[in-house]
């Protein structure tokens, strides 16, 4: 959009800031977003060694190849199932492979499928939230009741017919677990709109013919940042959960390629005669979701103090 | 008041007939149908194609729906074509074993999730908060089955104290409750901390201690109780999405349940069967929020008054 | 200290710390001699009544008998025995069957057994909504009776209480096998025609066979009960409890903790049974060589598949025997033709196929064809056993060695049938298990018509060899009949090189301390002749 250069609007930006700060100091937040996470930074370590963790994880994904000599698909038939050792660290699978080296990769498409489904289902439901609670009437009724269907119809259910009709494979798994989620997302952010649609300063700028691209960009979304944040650290564990429940249903990732909930299920058939099959993987998805969580606890704490029901 | 309840009424009717529209459509779009998994190895282009028509399944999907809803107006819900049973009859078979399992995981979630909230919020940021807290979250952590494939070995193959699967009586619940109701403690054990280290904090408390009553005494007197409002609602939300069936804990635990029924109905393409339960199911998620709602508004006095 | 527990403490150590625990493992402690015997399917049945399932035989085998059944010999090998039917006759021509039928049968509801019922089985399964209709359309006129243009079925003439005759449409071999298949079950007619919900409601669904079913929850269990007036040796069982435990994982701890008399291994990871079961229950493992085929199937519609070159090095390029010794433990045989031995018209001396990468790269290089060029889908169903899961990996990194690339897709079981059945299907690997113990069964159901090629997602070409094997099981002189299929499997695989014939695996089952012997069913399927189970 090209800047267009309006003495009032810019005098009304000024009066805006003035409000704004009024409506934070209200709120109790007077600090800047730096403030906030060196609060976090000194006051809950835990959440600032779980982000250290999410970090660490995110970095073996990505330099997957550089920390194994195998590959993920490279079976060795006369050592399944071998236990841990020097050769192998954490040991081989049902078919010889590199147990370590499957959870590295399985790693890449855990915390995709963690990420990109969980950015995908925020973006709709930011937008269609934010729709909802600025335009309201009709339009709200309509996407309200599409987030309804959505959220009443019991998710895996869901997840598993929208699998079943793509077929197999990563970005399905993207497809359906985007689908499945935005709609609380959108009850968030709509709610949101609707108690900042009230405020002084909106309705002063409405009234004074502000566009209402401007005021959802400028004015709503920002202030909806600090609950999207924590609501983005509690969805993507969900998304990593998911993605398991999908593999014990038989669905999910296509092989030989892996991820942690594949190797869970997998390993599973397992459990009693070579018990890391299943253990490492699943202590790795706990390991993350626990950070996520951790962090997102943290973060929520410093944050936005009212978001508690999520 | 009325007009509200009527507004609620109307809203559920429109999301009850989009779910059933949503599932005609998504099975229509599914490759495979009923008679090809029924057929399963053996196939015979003739009796596919007698069996599509004997099955009305040729006819387009408007006239499939639209009788499909004026079967549904008479109390009809058809018959599942993979178990040639009432679907209502299904569903009434496999709902107490649902209900059973729900309701013995929600006391499960709510003593494991209260206990570790009330003590991490009493320890706010010391050692027994972060662990307490990561126990409550430990259960929602792992993926389910593996938790249930544990207990199933330990506690009852190695210490013999339950069935490891089944449920020739209410013993056979325990396992997949715990299963599935540590899966749910963590947001009870999160909500309840989180409430409770605001209450605590608020000047009433103060003046109780100025009182000269015990901390203890505090806690119970007067924030567990002002905390409990959210936590009562959420635990309407989640004994309202444990009724509604969890496949993966049925399926391990071999538990005739509405969600595994609704999986297998998936699976077999069973239409009638599919959305008996969804539509079930679905209605069993309103209700159960128009519950909370209910509670939340009983309960609290401040939206009482009207505030 | 066994393996086992060795592994089992490095769980409970990893797992969590529980501490102590002063439980050992228990034996396997059924509850006394009343013998009831449990044991486990993966899934519900769906109907007892065979015209509506064609796979859901358990109940069927048991509540139910067959005018002939099949019986295993001590050698292994299996002979046709009277059941129902006590003598049969047949016309020179091969086209008429005339039937004496066992005399002072009753149904378990006391109703008796007369050539009516016999008639009447098979103007059930011609109902308009059977899907098990194929055995009974090879009688005259069940066309026109099927199609609602006649009120009888005209090959069958009912003669008396117990005589029958039935005349074919065109000679069959192969048809009294087909008679000891489950979907030629004998029903009662006086009960079937008055029954609302027959198959389904217990009442209606009676038998002569030696046993009851006396419950059916769904999803639960099944419980058979021994029929007392079965007309034949009352079997050992007298209540048979079949759990519907879908989880495989399960059903192993469950066989473990005493809580089941037989597993079926089936079920079961391969590498458990070996490391579990083959050493510390041994003693009470039983095994049946399966009357199966595995195979994997080419498409002659895809791109590259359709150049028989292309089919030959990918026969060649997969090392079946690798596969048999390291996911099943060398437990089966390779198979190189269509017939599975055991099954009558086996060919023993048949071509073998032989594993040999190099010189399919060089057929391939030869043809023009460069690594990589060759591309296809592996299609595998969800539902697939982790055993099968392995084999499709394995293939597909085989088939790598000589640069063809395969990819796995999943679909789950309903779509995978549906793309397959629509002949699209690139390729699979998939298994037969002979419905009954004649060629014609597999031949006919593969390469019988071109429709049936479609359904299997072959689309095998050769119009001229379809006939031939269409018309060879009308051929009457069975030796003559032999060696057609023999000479046809030939061309199919090693000519035509339009499948893969991988191996026959043996079936194991685990059985109790309770269970004395155990007999499984002379094809390997997973249901079983509960009669064939000794109690101690």
């Amino acid at each position: 959009m090209p800047k267009k250069s309006n003495p009032l609007q810019d005098d009304f930006r000024t009066e805006m800031a003035a409000e704004r700060e009024a409506l934070a100091a209200q709120l109790g937040e007077s600090d800047t977003f730096g403030d906030k996470m060196r609060r976090l930074a000194s006051d809950n370590k835990l959440a600032v060694f779980s982000g250290i963790l999410i970090v660490i994880f995110i970095l073996m994904a990505v330099f997957a190849p550089l920390l194994t000599p195998y590959d993920f698909d490279e079976m060795d038939l006369m050592a399944r199932l071998a236990p841990p050792s020097a050769k192998h660290l954490l040991g081989t699978d049902e078919l010889g492979r590199d147990v370590l080296t499957r959870l590295l990769y399985g790693a890449r498409v855990s915390l995709a499928v963690g990420v990109i489904p969980t950015v995908f289902s925020m973006l709709i439901g930011v937008v269609l939230g934010m729709v909802s609670g600025y335009v309201g009437g009709m339009t709200d009724a309509v996407i309200m009741r599409l987030a309804d269907v959505v959220l009443s119809f019991p998710s895996l259910l869901l997840a598993m017919v929208i699998m079943y009709t793509l077929g197999d494979g990563i970005t399905s798994i993207f497809i359906a677990l985007a689908i499945t989620n935005w709609a609380s997302v959108a009850r968030v952010v709509r709610s949101e709109t609707l108690s900042l649609r009230e405020t002084e300063y909106v309705e002063a700028a409405r009234s004074m013919g502000v566009k209402d691209m401007v005021i959802i960009f400028r004015h709503i979304l920002p202030n909806c940042i600090p609950s999207l944040i924590v609501l983005f650290t509690l969805n993507v564990p969900s998304a990593i959960l998911s993605e398991s429940s999908l593999s014990f249903l038989g669905i999910g990732v296509q092989l030989p390629k892996s991820s942690w909930g594949l190797m869970v299920n997998m390993g599973r058939t397992y459990l009693y005669n070579a018990p890391w099959l299943s253990l490492v993987p699943s202590a790795a998805i706990m390991l993350v979701v626990l950070a996520f969580n951790f962090l997102g606890d943290g973060l929520r704490d410093v944050l936005d103090p009212h978001l508690k029901n999520s | 008041m009325l007009k509200s309840i009527g507004k609620r009424v109307l809203q559920t009717l429109v999301v009850l007939f989009c779910v059933s529209l949503l599932i005609f459509i998504l099975l229509r779009i599914i490759p495979g149908d009923a008679i090809t998994t029924m057929m399963g190895e053996h196939a015979n282009a003739e009796t596919i194609e007698r069996l599509t028509k004997e099955m009305n399944l040729d006819k387009p999907f408007y006239v499939q729906f639209a009788s499909y809803l004026r079967d549904i107006c008479t109390g009809n819900f058809g018959s599942s074509y993979t178990l040639n049973k009432p679907v209502t009859e299904l569903i009434s078979a496999a709902f107490p074993n649902t209900v059973m399992l729900a309701v013995f995981a929600a006391l499960i979630a709510w003593v494991i999730g209260m206990v570790c909230g009330i003590i991490a919020a009493v320890r706010k940021d010391g050692i027994l908060d972060r662990l307490f807290m990561g126990f409550s979250l430990l259960g929602v952590s792992i993926p389910v089955f593996m938790v249930a494939m544990l207990l199933q070995y330990l506690v009852g193959y190695r210490l013999h104290w339950v069935d490891i699967s089944g449920v020739k009586n209410w013993t056979g619940f325990i396992l997949p409750a715990i299963a599935l109701g540590w899966n749910s403690a963590g947001s009870i054990a999160r909500l309840t901390r989180s409430t409770l280290v605001e209450v605590l904090q608020e000047d009433y408390i103060d003046t109780a201690k100025a009182k000269g009553l015990g901390q203890g005494a505090v806690l119970l007197l007067h924030a567990l109780r002002n905390a409990m409002l959210p936590v009562i609602t959420m635990m309407a939300l989640q004994i309202s999405s444990l009724l509604s069936g969890a496949v993966i804990t049925e399926t391990i635990f071999s538990i005739n349940g509405v969600g595994r029924l609704a999986v297998d109905a998936i699976t077999s393409r069973d239409i009638p069967l599919l959305q008996g339960t969804v539509l079930f199911t679905t209605v069993i998620v309103i209700v159960g929020n128009l519950i909370a709602d209910c509670l939340y508004t009983v309960l609290d006095p401040r939206i009482r008054k009207g505030a | 200290m066994t393996k086992r527990m060795r592994t089992a403490n490095l769980l409970l150590a990893c797992a969590l710390t529980v501490g102590t625990l002063g439980v050992g493992m228990s034996a396997a402690a059924e509850e006394g001699s009343d013998k009831v015997l449990d044991f486990a399917m993966n899934d519900d049945l769906s109907t007892m009544d065979v015209m509506n399932t064609t796979a859901d035989y358990m109940v069927p085998m048991n509540v139910f008998d067959r005018l002939f059944e099949i019986k295993v010999l001590e050698d292994g090998s299996t002979e046709i025995v009277n059941s129902l039917c006590t003598d049969y006759t047949v016309s020179e021509d091969g086209l008429t069957y005339t039937f004496t039928l066992r005399e002072g049968v009753t149904f378990s509801n006391g109703e008796a057994f007369t050539a009516e019922d016999v008639e009447y089985t098979f103007m059930h399964l011609l109902s308009p909504e059977s899907i098990n209709a194929d055995i009974a359309l090879r009688v005259a006129g069940a066309e026109a009776y099927m199609a609602g243009e006649a009120d009888t079925v005209s090959g069958i003439t009912v003669d008396g209480d117990s005589q029958i005759t039935i005349t074919l449409t065109a000679p069959h071999a192969g048809f009294i096998a087909e008679l000891t298949a489950p979907a030629m079950s004998i029903i009662d007619k006086t009960t079937v025609e008055a029954a609302e919900n027959f198959g389904i409601d217990l009442e209606e669904t009676v038998g002569t066979g030696p046993y009851v079913v006396t419950e059916w929850v769904n999803n639960d269990h099944v419980t058979l009960t021994r029929n007392e007036n079965y007309w034949g040796e009352l079997p050992s069982v007298e209540t048979a409890i079949m759990h519907i435990i879908p989880d495989a994982s399960t059903q192993n701890l469950m066989f473990q903790n005493g809580e089941l008399d037989i597993l079926d291994l089936d079920y079961q990871d391969a590498s458990i049974v070996a490391s579990t079961y083959q050493t510390q229950y041994a003693e009470q493992l039983v095994s049946r060589s399966r009357l199966a085929l595995t195979y994997m199937s080419m498409n002659a519609n895809d791109e590259f598949m359709s150049d028989p070159v292309v089919r030959q090095a990918i026969q060649m390029s997969i090392d079946r025997q690798a596969i048999l010794d390291s996911v099943f433990n060398g437990n089966g045989h390779l198979e190189n033709g269509i017939i599975p031995a055991g099954v009558i018209g086996h060919n023993d001396n048949g071509t073998e196929i032989t594993y040999d990468p190099e010189a399919a790269k060089q057929l391939l290089a030869d043809a023009g064809y460069k690594d990589g060029d060759i591309t296809f889908e592996l299609a595998m169903d969800s539902s697939s056993s982790s055993n099968t899961q392995m084999v499709y990996q394995i293939v597909q990194q085989q088939l790598a060695a000589v640069g063809i690339t395969a990819e796995i897709k999943t679909y789950d079981q309903s779509s995978w049938l549906d793309t397959r059945k629509s002949g699209e299907m690139d390729s699979f690997i998939g298994t037969w298990t002979m419905d009954y113990n004649d060629p014609a069964n597999i031949m006919d159901t593969f390469f019988g018509s071109v429709e049936n090629t479609v359904l299997r997602s072959d689309n095998y070409k050769d119009t001229e060899i379809i006939e031939r094997v269409a018309a060879a099981s009308a051929i009457v002189d069975d030796e003559e009949r032999y060696a057609e299929y023999q000479a046809l499997e030939e061309k199919i695989i090693h000519e035509d090189f339009s499948w893969v014939p991988l191996y026959a695996l043996n079936h194991f089952y685990a059985i109790s301390e309770d269970v004395e012997s155990y007999s499984p069913h002379w094809a390997g399927y997973s249901d079983f002749y509960i009669k064939d189970v000794v109690m101690k």
